[in-house]
């Protein structure tokens, strides 16, 4: 059992006194009589009922600290208009009894001997009882209680628990639903006093201009923008003369009705009138100058509330709303303390394609500078958010541009900073630094908007990036160093190591974008300036570059880059020389990789046998890498060498070494074994086979030791997910489709069938033999519609026909597959009529003719 | 007065530019061009499928020299842009008649 944290009384002794209910009976009445006698005087208004609920304050908190223990932490909360603290003679009690987690029957037991005596003093209780948990399924709950949290607040017990409920809340829906279900009810209360507020005996509470409206008004306005009904309406002086009338006149109805009573008939219009001293010859008159004040009222709160439905910005995420210029803080003196909140307001602007609003960028101005870089990122889950802000797509340069001119930006990353206004002299440049960056990533965002199809083939090769959140990441990145005069691309480098660190960015991801930082001015050198014809200038640069991704980053830097400088630089001369060094490269690392081949003095040798484990010998390692393209180096990380080497180790020419691992977009497959027919197709057959849908992948062979072979995969129908066991059950069908117990070709059947029914109209595939890139192998190109069995069908087709599938990159775009074989017969290259055999034969499949 | 009009392989440029400095020759007019002579492009492939580029990148540079200085221009234009290869570019000369400079007005050569 544990005691209430923060209870805000202490917890009395034994009450003295015999009879415990006495004393609180007598207690409730004297709070009773002080509001009967305001209420008489004329005065029970807002601090008559801030005085009687005060009291009940008190009695709740005695009920509760003699209520014994619960086994949690506990609280209870005044809701609805107890929790405004306008509580009348005969309203409903209204209570939520807050438990920190699972109640046990010591909780019930606590409940009962809480609320038991409430009900006792004659008090109409209506209490809630929600356990903290539970928070999670708060957008769902019914709606009046959704209305009625919106007024909660503590009266004893552990404060907290409320907040910890809303925080286990998703509370941009729940704001949306209570906003969504107080609109529904204000027009159903509407529709039944025919949508009118001069009703001759209205009810001051339900009528329209009535209590309910003016909560009514008050919620939207807390919900969406506190000074909502300061701008509109009838303004807040207006209604606060209108509540505090309509209070008096409530607690007037109450006392004379003796009960909950809120219709003014014009019997109590009389009384009313009498009791706030309306003055007037006669009765009736008297009653029309009150019946006067109460339409003014009425009509104030009506006003307003129309202008706070009309005029209210939709809630769109914690504290934030989305108004007519743009998104902004709810509660803006809130999010002032919390910088790491900021970043979602403009994720929030880039999601609905609007701006920041002036008074949130000016919040941010005020106060970005009381806080370090790491107060905006403090968690994982807060650098994750800052990477997918950075996708490129419509309206990022905005953003950023709001970042950077708030102080945000800079303060978030302080190597931006140092090149705020910065001024390079040079010929070419037309803005500073920092804005030359901000617009490089502008014409990213140009590429990636499908509203303005601009540069196409530029387009598609975003559009192929696995993560072009890092090449956004780089091009902020890469002019950082031009702060000094020195080598920039250096400097820029250096700065980006420092900011992977805060970001604890994964290794991976380090490389690329320092790869893409510190070379970001090589491909502008090579394609403008160096004789791209000679075959040795591509080689180098496709060296330097090593895999596609990469490549494809580097050229979209590039093209951002140079038309960054000036609206002239990129001139369509300068984008087809960009494009023609980036063909030449695509062909040169997808075609002609299988050419160059690790030796034994290669430099990677030395450089991996320095930094190898006590386990892993030079000589291994050496052995292992022979005869394979050197890409298979830029593919793998050290890591992953070494683990290849280790699996290698004495590997027998029937067995199978394979194995599974999580990636960030789905599985990957690693297959260590030696060549044999059919291998590549059989072990795309068995992904298929299991639903999986082929992404990327690389098969490496060498005419000695065993081969690799590398899938990426999405398990579509999740069955590695939901099959306990679903692993070791892939693992185990391999190794029988591998030694020949299962032929994957009957599994697949049915699968592929299905699979061909539900073709799209696609494109025509295309089918190209090349004979010219490789000197060892034959080349066979396939860009075809990606489907099911795809990659199992033409790499059977190839081997069927006495083909050597030697190596193979396997590639995803969209709904493409881009699927690079490079073959052998006999270990010779194809002849022409070996070629055409292989283009009729793939054409067919593809086509799925028998 | 002669114009040389010299089309050359964007590579070169920058050798061209500083064999014609080394003649004094610094007053020039560099334009990026595409165009074909001899060479008529090529069909490169990208994934499989053919695409002409027929239209090459390359740069063009005028320069207008004094008639004794034509030959010696047109030979150092030569030397710095040839790589021997197809696709090296041309050289054109062209009788100038008259030139003045806008500024003054005044009438030059």
């Amino acid at each position: 059992m544990s005691e209430p944290n923060s209870s805000p009384v202490s917890r009395p002794g034994p009450p003295p006194g015999p009879d415990p209910r006495v004393a609180r009976a007598q207690r409730l009445e004297g709070a009773r009589r002080e509001l009967i006698a305001a209420t008489q005087r004329g005065e029970g208004g807002r601090n008559a009922l801030r005085q009687y609920s005060h009291r009940m304050d008190a009695l709740v908190q005695q009920l509760f600290a003699e209520a014994g223990q619960a086994s949690q932490p506990v609280a209870v909360f005044a809701l609805g208009g107890y929790g405004r603290r306008e509580l009348c003679l005969h309203s409903d009690i209204d209570l939520l009894v807050m438990f920190a987690a699972t109640i046990g029957p010591p909780d019930e037991k606590f409940l009962h001997a809480f609320l038991n005596p409430l009900w006792d003093l004659g008090l109409t209780v209506g209490h809630h009882v929600r356990e903290v948990p539970e928070g999670a399924g708060l957008e769902a709950d019914n709606p009046e209680f959704l209305l009625a949290l919106t007024d909660a607040r503590a009266i004893v017990g552990d404060a907290t628990l409320l907040d910890q409920f809303l925080a286990a809340s998703n509370m941009a829906r729940t704001a949306t639903r209570t906003l969504d279900a107080l609109k529904a009810l204000i027009a159903e209360r509407h529709a039944k006093f025919n949508d009118t507020l001069y009703q001759l005996e209205p009810d001051i509470k339900e009528a329209p201009g009535g209590l309910r409206d003016l909560f009514g008004a008050q919620t939207i306005a807390m919900l969406t923008d506190p000074i909502l009904l300061g701008q509109g309406g009838a303004g807040p002086r207006a209604l606060e003369d209108a509540e505090e009338f309509l209070l008096k006149v409530r607690s007037i109805l109450h006392l004379e009705a003796k009960r909950h009573h809120n219709i003014l008939g014009h019997e109590l219009q009389e009384r009313a009138a009498e009791v706030l001293r309306y003055s007037g010859a006669s009765p009736r008159q008297r009653v029309e100058r009150f019946m006067g004040d109460y339409f003014r009222h009425a009509r104030s709160i009506d006003r307003s509330l129309r202008w706070a439905l009309r005029a209210a910005p939709a809630p769109i995420g914690r504290n934030l709303v989305r108004a007519a210029d743009g998104i902004r803080f709810v509660d803006a003196r809130a999010a002032a303390e919390r910088p790491e909140t900021w970043l979602a307001l403009f994720q929030a602007a880039l999601d609905h394609d609007t701006a920041v609003s002036d008074d949130a960028l000016s919040c941010i101005h005020q106060n970005a500078g009381r806080f370090a870089p790491e107060d905006f990122l403090p968690g994982a889950a807060h650098r994750d958010a800052l990477l997918r802000f950075l996708k490129p797509r419509r309206g990022l340069y905005a953003r950023l541009s709001e970042m950077h001119d708030s102080g945000l930006l800079g303060q978030m990353i302080p190597e931006f900073k140092a090149i705020n206004c910065r001024v390079v002299r040079d010929f070419y440049h037309k803005y500073t630094v920092d804005e030359h960056t901000l617009l490089t990533i502008k014409n990213l965002e140009r590429l990636a908007d499908p509203a303005r199809p601009e540069r196409e083939r530029f387009a598609r090769l975003l559009t192929e990036l696995d993560a072009p959140e890092l090449l956004v990441l780089s091009l902020l990145l890469h002019d950082v160093g031009k702060w000094t005069d020195e080598d920039h691309a250096t400097e820029s480098t250096r700065m980006a190591r420092q900011l992977f660190e805060r970001l604890d960015l994964e290794q991976e991801s380090r490389d690329f974008v320092e790869f893409l930082v510190s070379q970001h001015l090589k491909m502008s050198l090579v394609a403008f300036r160096r004789d791209t014809e000679d075959p040795e200038i591509v080689r180098q640069f496709a060296d330097l570059v090593g895999v596609e991704d990469r490549l494809k980053a580097l050229c979209l830097m590039t093209l951002a880059d140079v038309e960054a400088v000036s609206r002239e630089t990129l001139t369509p001369w300068k984008e087809e020389l960009l494009w023609r060094l980036y063909v030449d490269t695509y062909n040169f690392l997808t075609l002609a990789y299988g050419d160059e081949v690790i030796d034994r003095d290669h430099s990677a040798h030395s450089a991996l046998s320095a930094n190898r484990p006590a386990d892993v010998s030079a000589e291994e390692i050496a052995e292992f890498l022979e005869g394979w393209p050197r890409r298979y180096l830029q593919l793998f990380s050290p890591a992953a060498v070494f683990h290849h080497v280790r699996q290698a180790r004495d590997i027998g020419p029937d067995a199978v070494k394979a194995w599974l691992e999580r990636s960030d977009a789905g599985w990957e497959l690693t297959v260590l074994t030696y060549d044999k027919p059919f291998l590549f197709s059989n072990i795309s057959g068995v992904l298929s086979s299991f639903g999986m849908d082929i992404q990327r992948g690389f098969a490496f062979t060498k005419p000695s030791g065993p081969i690799v072979d590398v899938f990426h995969f999405t398990d579509e129908e999740r069955f590695l997910e939901l099959n306990e066991g679903g692993e070791a059950q892939l693992l185990k069908t391999l190794q029988e489709v591998l030694t020949r117990r299962l032929d994957v070709a009957v599994r697949l059947k049915g699968r592929e069938e299905g699979a061909f029914r539900r073709r799209l109209p696609g494109f025509a595939p295309v089918i190209h033999c090349d004979n010219e890139s490789s000197r060892r192998y034959t080349i066979v190109e396939i860009v075809a519609e990606n489907a099911l069995g795809l990659l199992y069908r033409v790499s059977r087709a190839m081997s069927e026909l006495g083909c050597d599938v030697d190596l193979v990159l396997i590639g995803t775009e969209g709904r493409r597959a881009i699927d690079v074989f490079h073959l052998t017969r006999n270990g010779e290259k194809l002849t022409a009529a070996q070629q055409l055999e292989v283009t009729d034969n793939l054409q067919r499949v593809l086509e799925g003719r028998p | 007065m002669k114009l040389i009009k010299s089309i050359v392989r964007p590579n070169k440029v920058d050798e061209v530019k500083a064999a014609l400095e080394k003649l004094q020759i610094s007053g020039m007019t560099v334009t990026e061009v595409r165009g074909h002579g001899k060479q008529k492009g090529h069909t490169a492939i990208y994934r499989g499928q053919e695409y002409n580029v027929s239209l090459l990148p390359k740069m063009e540079i005028e320069v207008v020299v004094p008639d004794s200085m034509a030959d010696e221009a047109i030979k150092a234009i030569i030397e710095a842009a040839r790589t021997g290869e197809i696709g090296d570019g041309r050289v054109f000369v062209i009788p100038v008649g008259e030139s003045y400079k806008i500024r003054t007005g005044e009438k030059e050569g």
